[in-house]
């Protein structure tokens, strides 16, 4: 009997056992997507890919918790430089002007852990690859491995060295999470996303990756980095140039008539859409968005534009109607201006519809004389001559050009891609930064030194690093 | 009765010399100095001092230095051309060429120090001249090859883009000059080293045999090819003897590539002069995005196939054409 209640014990065991099967939840949900099984098709990767501009694009809100992308990159960029300011230098926005950065700004942060959003969603796309059609699958790659490089890019010169995610991760990942590997590993892994970009993309679209963007970020890398390839930068913008590109005629109708044939990447916006409207147009005009102004002009900048602008000056700032001292942005107003001849891009100037655009050809035409003039100081060389004139020429300064120095070279960058963010990127470069900003700090009683060239890495990382994660120097 | 005794002398010396040895332990330490401070920490991040410094581009004499040290609050910097300072960050304008050591001291508040020196060079940079490109056999030897026999077109030959020229004697000397012959598809091929965005000169020297009056007057086509059109993949070689150069697969693998007009940075067609004697031809060409240019030089005019060598689409004319030397020369104001 006793032997009997055994095997019974042991059947029961057996089935039980045998009841269970691998996971430990089945069938899978399938009312609802969930990670594990999602982007196992063409359309859900497809919407992968459009997941990792809508991580650029950035949440259009207030609220200092959302990712707000590309929204604030004016702050962490071009108010570091000599081209904006806050208008009335309070809160932690006017950090950046003063170089009084802490490691706990917020807005720091915010851009800090949107661009790593950024990169984990296109990490998403790539882990996922294999789930593609061969039809998709390279152009899917190209797409992400061209975010994921252009991401890294921005972080790289705003952070120094960085942690290198280029894989999914998980959370218990800590030693790649909140290790920083140098900045020459962080290029390679730019320059590798970047060449095979080149290789599957085409040109056609401008709000998300082409060939033509990934050839023009590659060749802005190879003169970035320490070991200059300025022969290679040059072929790069030969190649753009001859896709099919052309400068606006009109100035103003780079920022206003959007799709027009000189952009080449651009993150698209919609009016009035609370999903994909933008608020920084609005904050940069007095007191319309959340703060009081930001991104005024400098006067530093005004002079520049007076005095080497030519028809672009009218269109890059205007006095603040609100206070005829300060002077703001005229790209990318939100409201319109009836005597610029501008319409407004949506009816809530907080849910602007202005596209940002990241790179346009004048970009690269500049960025053609940078490489042809290489090491040397200056150059006379007729391919650098003949791009540099048609920028000139549009400007309304037709007169003849017959030798162009590297000052002659950054200023035009500075009057023509003004308030594009381009600015600090520009003065590191040409190797300018520490130079012109200490001047320019002196002169408005800022404090600058040489460790504002680099932000904080945000404190919350640093501590969640637990000891890990190393704080640049100054901070 | 003894033994109890003695333990009895012993208990009361003993608690004299246990007092006794515990005064002496006592007395031993210095309490004043040693205990620490209400709320004292250990100085867990002393001073580190680092920097980076960089030249001007305007005036290679003037400096500045990047203070990238950590946790330091006083800073003395010697340039080492007997300049100092005490700025964060250093500015220092060199009086002339040498070697200087920069010393970087820093120190926190409580008087902890960091030292860091590095030596720099100041040097003005040159502007230096583009050098001529070497050309190998550029006045056309006869010369061993690296298969077949010796040849005027040694280091000339590319069998994917036509018939190698023929050894020949002209112009006072003998085998000394290449000859395009007649009616064929002959030419000559050289890749070459170049400073990217420079201008250049070739000077060709050659000779057109009299115009025979048939229909098909051969004319020297003369082009300067990018390296940007090499095949896909290939790096060039800059080989100096003739027996190294390749005959085949070198970086123009088709006349299509070589007609590109992208690939083209010359491309020049030099008809007979109705004069036989040795005539210099001389064009410049600028190496643009370049850092190799391929020299290719064909006899043309003739009918498109059925000439007397291999079908690449083309041949010479009627006449003999040839060439006796080449020249490349970097242009420097």
């Amino acid at each position: 009997m006793k032997q009997i209640k055994n095997i019974y014990a042991i059947l029961i065991i057996i089935f039980i056992s045998y009841s269970c099967s691998d996971n430990f939840l089945e069938p899978a949900p399938i009312g609802t997507p969930n990670g594990e099984t999602f982007y196992s098709n063409d359309d859900e990767l497809e919407l992968g890919v459009i997941n990792m501009y809508d991580g650029i694009q950035g949440i259009n809100s207030t609220s200092s918790n959302d990712n707000h992308g590309i929204q604030v990159e004016f702050y962490v960029t071009e108010m570091r430089s000599d081209n904006t300011q806050t208008k009335s230098s309070e809160g932690e926005a006017a950090q950046f002007e003063n170089y009084t950065i802490e490691a706990n700004n917020g807005i720091v942060a915010d851009y800090y852990r949107s661009f790593y959003n950024v990169i984990f969603r296109a990490n998403i796309v790539l882990e996922n690859l294999n789930n593609a059609t061969a039809v998709n699958r390279s152009r899917f790659e190209g797409e992400a491995k061209f975010v994921r490089a252009y991401a890294y890019f921005n972080l790289v010169r705003l952070f120094g060295d960085i942690p290198l995610i280029d894989r999914v991760i998980a959370p218990a990942d800590k030693e790649i999470q909140f290790t920083r590997k140098s900045k020459d590993e962080v290029y390679t892994l730019i320059e590798s996303d970047l060449n095979r970009a080149i290789e599957t993309l085409t040109n056609g679209s401008k709000n998300r990756a082409s060939r033509a963007a990934a050839q023009t970020l590659l060749a802005k890398v190879y003169m970035t980095t320490e070991n200059k390839r300025y022969l290679e930068a040059q072929q790069l913008c030969e190649s753009v140039m001859s896709s099919g590109f052309s400068l606006e005629t009109n100035f103003k109708d780079i920022f206003f008539n959007e799709g027009n044939n000189e952009v080449i990447f651009s993150i698209g916006y919609l009016g009035d859409d609370a999903q994909n409207s933008q608020n920084f147009s609005a904050e940069w005009l007095n007191a319309v968005g959340r703060t009081s102004g930001v991104n005024y002009v400098t006067p530093d900048a005004k002079d520049a534009l007076d005095n080497f602008g030519g028809d672009r000056t009218q269109f890059s700032y205007r006095v603040d109607q609100a206070q005829p001292t300060r002077f703001q942005v005229v790209k990318y107003i939100p409201d319109g201006d009836a005597t610029l001849g501008i319409d407004p891009t949506s009816s809530n100037p907080t849910q602007a519809g202005n596209d940002w655009i990241v790179l346009r050809y004048a970009d690269v035409l500049l960025l053609h004389v940078e490489a042809i003039m290489g090491t040397s100081n200056e150059t006379s060389v007729p391919a650098a001559l003949a791009s540099f004139q048609a920028i000139r020429d549009r400007a309304g300064l037709p007169t003849t050009v017959t030798n162009i120095t590297k000052d002659d070279l950054l200023l035009e960058r500075r009057v023509e891609l003004a308030f594009e963010n381009h600015r600090l990127f520009d003065l590191l470069r040409f190797n300018k930064a520490q130079e012109t900003l200490a001047t320019f700090s002196t002169n408005i009683g800022a404090s600058f030194s040489a460790t504002d060239l680099l932000l904080p890495i945000p404190q919350r990382e640093v501590n969640l690093g637990g000891g890990i994660l190393e704080q640049n120097p100054g901070y | 009765m003894k033994k109890i005794n003695k333990f009895t002398f012993q208990k009361k010396y003993l608690t004299k010399i246990l007092v006794f040895i515990g005064i002496l332990i006592f007395a031993s330490c210095d309490f004043e100095f040693e205990l620490p401070e209400e709320g004292s920490v250990e100085d867990l991040t002393p001073p580190s001092a680092a920097f980076e410094f960089n030249q001007s581009a305007e005036n290679f004499k003037l400096y500045n230095f990047a203070n990238l040290s950590t946790s330091a609050t006083n800073f003395s910097w010697n340039f080492g051309d007997g300049n100092t300072s005490t700025d964060k960050d250093g500015v220092n304008e060199y009086p002339g060429e040498g070697s200087y050591t920069v010393t970087l001291t820093v120190s926190d508040a409580l008087g902890v120090e960091s030292t860091i020196s590095k030596t720099i060079e100041v040097i003005e940079p040159e502007e230096p001249d583009v050098p001529d490109p070497v050309l190998v056999n550029a006045d056309f030897t006869k010369l061993p090859k690296s298969s077949g026999s010796d040849c005027t077109c040694s280091a000339w030959i590319n069998k994917d883009l036509g018939d190698q020229g023929e050894s020949s004697s002209g112009n006072g000397g003998s085998d000394n000059v290449l000859k395009f012959d007649n009616n064929e598809p002959d030419h000559i091929y050289q890749e070459f080293e170049v400073t990217p965005n420079a201008d250049y000169t070739i000077e060709v020297v050659a000779s057109f045999k009299d115009l025979t009056g048939g229909s098909f007057p051969s004319m020297l086509e003369v082009r300067a090819l990018a390296g940007s059109g090499y095949v896909s993949g290939y790096t060039p070689m800059y080989f100096t003897e003739t027996t190294a150069f390749p005959q085949e697969n070198w970086g123009y693998t088709s006349i299509s590539q070589v007609e590109d007009v992208a690939n083209n940075l010359l491309a020049e067609t030099i008809t007979n002069p109705s004069d036989d004697s040795y005539i210099t031809y001389t064009y410049t060409f600028n190496s643009g995005a370049n850092n190799s240019v391929a020299l290719f030089i064909r006899g043309i005019g003739g009918p498109a196939t059925g000439g007397g060598g291999g079908d690449f689409g083309y041949n010479s004319g009627d006449e003999e054409i040839r060439v006796d030397s080449i020249t490349i020369r970097a242009i420097n104001l």
